[in-house]
């Protein structure tokens, strides 16, 4: 009993509770309010009958009751806010106010505002038609949707129109969401494979971002306000204006002299067949984030063989930590990996590897080559040293002054000219005419590399890989344990520690190395500026203030140009110190929330940022940007088809299978020269990403070329690019799966039409396909039965290939589950097909690809036949006839004779040869050795009802005939005698009347004449438009005759002026021929009032 | 004659009732090429388009319209000119398959389009006058006609037609352009015909015309310019244009001579 009760009786506690909350956090409370309130109040507010109605307990099965009277009660409240004494105004009144999400001012203040100046302040949405405005700050866009008919204000209306006393209109303060605040959002992540280029991440090429850490040392850095960039191919508009030097808008002749010869095209753009291979070998950012994706996965798998063998023997510590596996240094001179090593994690005791170690003080070191690339090339170049060395492409004097080549790394000296990584050759020269240039030597980088994350290794907790000459290292435990060793010393222990790792590493590879020690990451990285070059620096936590103030946003790693921008504009500075005194929520209201926090954190020197030294890799891909220059699609779909095998190399290299494919694809800006700036660079592009998921045939995960050519080529189409527009192309794989895992989970896919799906055809194959025409054989009523027989053999032997199985042998209930359309179009066919029963029309060869071209080509086809067959008509005669049509359809259905093998092999006939037979053979076939078998006689009424239908005739209507209007002719005696002329044609009509009007010039028409000549043209006018068109052109001919012989005459009227004397004057003449046109044209007139109304205008 | 005045309200209901792209109880569409003759529905097919495309035209050279409101397109390879307003195309495409739902019939004597004044009176009648000449049966009308005229030929007329039509503006007399001068598309059957009821339920599109709008309703003084005529050998086409005597007395004649000569 008690327990029914129980579920109302929590609702109430709970709503009190509710409100009790409520009421305490309400700043001004009255003592009233604790109390009941009063009745009056009540009644104003709701109209609810007492207060025990409000808070009473809820009845059970009174749906909608707790809100009621929760929403009761909140008003009770908020009148008590109101409150007689400090009634300021009535300016709210009849508004019903609900604020959404967080507001400044806060909700609080606002529900107050809007109480005190008689407003209603609505706690729920929950009944939009009680809410008349919504304030709020920010909408997610789904609110955005959802309040997009509603009065919705940001809260300075209600503040504004308190301080000005009066209500002001609510238009001006609607609610615009602006851009998305996650825009600012988002901070940009360590490099994990190589990107060309993405909008969102701040420092877009991504030269930039690798060698940022060592172009910028905190004293060379500028302040002006937009920081240049040195990059020699940004690829937007923003960045390009950032480069110094980088002649934006302008083409580079050369590489626009060597591209318009197609042969160097061939051999060193995208279009060559080894372009690829040797873009690699040579990409300095290629080797760089492979070695890093390979260091972390050698560093992942020392960390498991740590922990694996933490359980095991404890091994000799002091033993090598490199092996090097048999054979790999002989490989490796061609292929510059770090396939092969092996790193060893120095004391694989339980709290090394993923159990990190718990003492209390962390360190953190950050290790560091100074100049990498430069100081490796300088251990076989001592004589170098001194001098300002730079690192690129190009060597000597090749490619001189105008060399675009950029430069991947700088000596020290090199940077005190003011040579900064990324900048071109040309610039570097301009700046310090004597610098040297050393090539790249990847296998050297590689050696040292190894050599470097040994020595690491043998003293690291914990280790992340951030990069071929850079690491992140936790020491905490070889700290605590010199400390224990020698407790008393003053020395700085971590700073002793890492003096050991240093001079090691320069003994072992002959190259310095800066190193900061900190207790986080974040300070690590910093304390490595302060470090370099070739030193050691500890931040320790009293220092970190110090440090951190006079640096910008930027110099934080995981803060970028973007976000310093963004400070800058929204919060007035990037300075550190400056931003330290915002508070977090400016930050997070500037930058994003979650940027913002993390910025908060960064700049009081909090980092709990964990080392990523077991973070699997998230995806493989491949992207070329430089040299991509295409002609047509079949060289795109060439290159894509080449990228996704070495793309697919490098997933089985690490044997795993991706799941999902992205394209991303860079192209020439519109307003970008054709040529870039950078020899054979992308210059300024479009990029777009399109994404797929990726699945072998069977549905599964995979790392197959062909799939990742067919998915990405497939991806390419549907952008619909010109293909001479690309300027980079880059296949990423995502959702990666280790290879032999989950095999057997994925849903396999129906193979339908494998042949077709296995590969996209070749456009020259379909090109042919296209243009080759569905065969249609047309057949003369003569050959009618030799072409016949030859299309039956032909059927046969195609059927086994092309055809689909006749119609007895289909599955009646598989054919039943089809669907509708589908069903439809194979009946069709069968009936198409029974309707021709004797000849089985072999569709053309491309059926399957062209099934619309074909089946019409036939279909005309087989009605022709047809006809043909049964020439008794057309059959497009009446309905009765289909009636027919289908009958002998029934009769004829099936398209083989239902015949056991057994039965064929017992009357000695070979099923397959049978089976390949036409029905009525088959069934005369069957019928003979039936009887033979049998001894009877032949009795063939089958046949004989076969050849009966086949003699039934239907006389064919002849086609309808036109009927022509029968013209009138103008018969005239011939040149001799008894010859007669006939005169149909407008312009013979119009010669005769000339020949009339010439030969009566000097007479009075004839009035026989003139009777044969109206008679003819009043005959035309009658007969037909046509002839009246005639008649029309006829008189007008005549009237222009006329006219040209008495014209003047035209208008006098011959029985006013009858002459008295009997001359045959010029005049009489004249008018004697006016009234006889007159005369015949009133003829005509007639004709044409009775035709069409009013008279014909002759103008 | 019963003439009969299109009235552009009702078309709507008409216009589900398109028999242009019936097909014949064969099923199949037979396939013509440009070297058969024409079959009665091709014919009948290309005699609405004309109509239709004369229209257009009509409207144009006339200047009922705005001349911006028209495009000029490439039909009969010479140059026409289609309105861009949807709902003057509506009508007169409902009207034309209106004519052409009677035409099938054979019942059509003329269709007229009827340039108005403000007042609702004629001033000129751009008559189309057809004639069935041959009845075809059902199973033929998609048959190819012996001794017809191709539909190459046909078209090359309606080329001539259209050519005549623009270059007839020049012989007519002008209307005044400020005038809201309009115009009615007006269907004349042959003698004791009615429109035909549409097997739908809808009404039929038409209502009896304004007497004076049609031919009969011609004054003795309108003068009939005929443009051009075509024996198809199928249904016979001619398109005039009449001006009518209103017209006359409304403005000045531009060649006082030939109105003098007319009066006798």
């Amino acid at each position: 009993m008690e327990h029914t009760n129980n579920a109302s009786n929590k609702q109430l506690i709970n709503s009190e509770a509710k409100a009790k909350a409520k009421r305490s956090r309400s700043p001004s409370e009255s003592p009233e309010d604790r109390g009941q309130p009063s009745k009056t109040t009540l009644h104003r507010l709701n109209g609810l009958e007492n207060d025990t109605e409000i808070y009473g307990a809820s009845h059970f099965g009174e749906w909608g009751e707790y809100m009621q009277r929760k929403r009761a009660k909140l008003q009770i409240q908020n009148t008590s806010l109101e409150g007689p004494s400090d009634a300021k105004s009535d300016i709210f009144r009849g508004l019903a106010i609900y604020i959404n999400g967080w507001t400044r001012p806060s909700v609080q203040e606002l529900r107050k505002l809007i109480v005190t100046h008689g407003g209603v302040f609505q706690p729920y949405l929950d009944k939009k038609s009680l809410v008349t405005h919504i304030i709020t700050c920010s909408l997610t866009p789904a609110k955005i949707r959802e309040f997009k008919h509603m009065k919705v204000v940001r809260p300075e209306w209600l503040v504004e129109s308190v301080d000005a006393g009066t209500l002001l209109p609510w238009t001006d303060y609607i609610f615009y969401p602006g851009g998305r605040a996650e825009a600012s959002q988002g901070h940009p992540v360590g490099q994990t494979t190589l990107k060309p280029v993405s909008k969102s991440t701040p420092p877009p090429s991504p030269q930039v971002q690798v060698n940022r850490s060592e172009s910028q040392s905190p004293a060379s850095r500028s302040r002006s306000p937009s920081r240049p960039l040195y990059t020699t191919d940004p690829s937007t508009y923003e960045d390009a204006v950032r480069v110094p030097g980088y002649a934006m808008g302008q083409s580079n002749e050369m590489a626009e002299r060597v591209m318009a010869d197609p042969q160097w095209r061939a051999a060193h753009t995208s279009i060559a067949p080894d372009f690829i291979e040797g873009f690699y070998k040579n990409s300095r950012l290629h080797h760089l984030s492979m070695w890093k994706a390979e260091l972390r996965s050698l560093v992942m798998e020392a960390q498991e063989r740590a922990e694996r063998e933490a359980f095991g023997n404890t091994q000799d510590r002091d033993g090598p930590v490199v092996q090097e596996k048999a054979g790999a240094q002989s490989t490796s001179t061609t292929d510059v990996s770090m396939g092969g090593v092996e790193f060893t994690l120095r004391s694989p005791t339980k709290n090394k590897g993923k159990c990190k170690a718990e003492t209390n003080e962390r360190v953190f070191m950050h290790c560091d080559f100074d100049c990498f690339f430069v100081s490796a090339g300088l251990t076989t170049r001592p004589h170098l040293r001194g001098k300002p060395v730079v690192v690129c492409h190009s060597q000597g004097n090749q490619g001189g002054a105008s060399s675009t080549s950029e430069i991947a790394s700088s000596g020290y000296e090199a940077r005190s000219f003011g040579i900064k990584n990324g900048m071109s050759l040309r610039q570097a020269k301009q700046l310090c005419p004597s610098v040297v240039t050393i090539p790249y030597e990847f296998e050297r980088y590689r050696d040292l590399s190894s050599q470097f994350y040994t020595i690491l290794m043998r003293y690291a907790d914990d280790l992340e890989a951030v990069s071929v000459d850079e690491a992140l290292v936790d020491v905490s435990h070889g700290v605590a344990s010199r400390r224990a060793a020698a407790p008393f010393s003053v020395n700085d222990y971590a700073l002793s520690l890492a003096e050991t790792i240093r001079e090691e590493v320069k003994a072992t590879t002959g190259c310095d190395v800066s190193i900061g020690i900190a207790e986080n990451i974040q300070l690590a990285r910093i304390a490595t500026r302060m470090a370099k070059p070739a030193g050691l620096f500890h931040l320790r936590r009293d220092d970190v203030q110090k440090a951190l103030e006079p640096l910008d946003i930027d110099d934080l790693h995981g803060f970028g140009y973007s976000t310093r921008e963004k400070a800058k504009e929204k919060l007035g500075t990037a300075n550190v110190g400056e931003l330290a005194k915002k508070s977090k929520g400016q930050l997070c209201e500037a930058l994003g929330k979650g940027t913002g926090e993390t910025l908060y954190k960064a700049i009081r020197g909090i980092d709990d940022r964990k080392l990523e030294s077991d973070k699997p890799r998230r995806s493989v891909s491949c992207d070329i940007n430089y040299g991509v220059r295409f002609e047509n699609n079949e060289q795109t779909e060439t290159f894509i088809y080449r990228m996704a095998e070495e793309v697919a190399r490098r997933m089985s290299d690490i044997s795993v299978r991706g799941r999902s494919l992205t394209l991303k694809i860079m192209k020439r800006d519109p307003s970008a020269p054709k040529e870039a700036p950078k020899f054979l660079g992308h210059g300024i592009c479009e990029t777009f990403n399109k994404q797929t998921p990726l699945s072998s045939i069977h549905g599964q995960a995979t790392n197959d070329s062909k799939d990742i050519g067919e998915h990405a080529w497939k991806l390419l189409k549907s952008f619909n690019f010109d293909p001479r527009e690309l300027r980079g192309v880059g296949i990423q794989i995502q959702k990666l799966e280790k290879e032999g895992m989950a095999e057997n989970s994925a849903q396999a896919r129906l193979p339908f039409q494998p042949a077709f799906r296995a590969k996209t055809p070749d456009k020259a194959e379909l090109v042919q396909v296209a243009s080759g025409p569905p065969q249609i054989v047309v057949q003369p009523p003569s050959q009618e039965e030799i072409l016949q027989r030859a299309d039956v053999t032909a059927g046969v032997e195609e059927a086994p290939t092309h055809d689909i199985p006749s119609f007895s042998q289909v599955d009646k209930e598989v054919f039943d589950a089809l669907p509708e359309d589908i069903r439809e179009e194979l009946e069709n066919e069968y009936k198409r097909r029974s309707k021709s029963p004797t000849l089985n029309v072999p569709p053309p060869v491309p059926a399957e690809r062209r099934p619309r071209i074909v089946v019409k080509g036939t279909s005309t086809d087989v009605k022709r036949i047809t006809r043909q067959l049964a020439p008794r008509s057309k059959t497009t005669i009446s309905p009765r006839k289909s009636t027919l049509f289908a009958k002998r359809v029934t009769r004829v259905g099936p398209s083989s004779v239902r015949v056991a093998e057994d039965e064929l092999q017992e009357l000695g006939i070979d099923p397959e040869v049978f089976a390949a037979l036409p029905v009525d053979v088959q069934r005369e076939q069957l019928i003979t050795a039936r009887h033979l078998k049998n001894g009877g006689a032949l009795a063939e009424p089958k046949v004989l009802k076969y050849a009966k239908r086949k003699t039934r005739v239907y006389p064919k209507k002849p086609p309808p005939l036109a009927s022509h209007p029968q013209h009138p002719f103008l018969k005239q005696q011939g040149p001799k005698k008894g010859d007669k002329l006939y005169f149909t044609r407008t312009d013979d009509v119009q010669r005769v009347i000339e020949a009339w009007v010439e030969n009566f010039k000097e007479d009075p028409p004839n009035q026989k004449d003139v009777e044969y000549f109206s008679k003819f043209l009043v005959q035309s006018a009658e007969s037909s438009d046509t002839g009246m068109e005639k008649t029309v052109a006829a008189m007008r001919w005549w009237l222009v005759l006329l006219r040209r012989h008495w014209e003047f005459y035209e208008h006098h009227d011959l029985l006013e002026t009858e002459p008295v004397t009997q001359r045959m004057t010029s005049e009489k003449i004249g008018r004697a021929w006016w009234t006889a046109f007159r005369e015949v044209k009133l003829k005509v007139d007639a004709i044409a009032t009775k035709r069409f109304g009013g008279t014909l205008c002759l103008k | 004659m019963s003439p009969v005045q299109h009235c552009g309200f009702e078309l709507g209901q008409g216009l589900s009732r398109d028999r242009r792209y019936r097909k014949g109880p064969s099923g199949g569409p037979t396939v013509h090429t440009m070297t058969d003759t024409l079959s009665f529905n091709q014919t009948l097919r290309a005699i609405a388009e004309f109509i239709e495309v004369a229209i257009h035209t009509i409207l144009y050279v006339r200047q009922i319209y705005p001349p911006d409101l028209f495009v000029r397109r490439k039909k009969y390879d010479t140059p026409v000119y289609q309105s861009r307003h949807p709902a003057l195309n509506e009508y007169i495409s409902g009207a034309v398959k209106a004519v052409t739902d009677e035409l099938v019939l054979g019942n059509v004597d003329k269709v007229v389009v009827v340039i108005k004044d403000k007042d609702h009176l004629a001033l000129e009648r751009f008559i189309f006058s057809v004639k069935n000449m041959i009845q075809v049966q059902s199973y033929d009308k998609d048959t190819s006609v012996q001794d017809a005229m191709t539909p190459a030929t046909l078209s090359q007329y309606f080329r001539s037609f259209l050519i005549k039509l623009t270059m007839i503006e020049s012989q007519l007399g002008l209307l005044e352009q400020h005038e809201d001068n309009s115009f009615a598309i007006v269907m004349e059957l042959n003698d004791d015909k009615v429109p035909s009821v549409g097997q739908d339920k809808n009404p039929p599109p038409w209502v009896p015309a304004d007497q004076q709008h049609t031919t009969s309703g011609a004054s003795e003084d309108s003068q009939l310019h005929l443009l051009r005529a075509v024996d198809t050998g199928i249904i016979s086409l001619s398109l005039a244009v009449q001006e009518s005597g209103k017209k006359f007395q409304k403005f000045v004649s531009p060649d006082p001579k030939e109105k003098g000569k007319e009066k006798t």
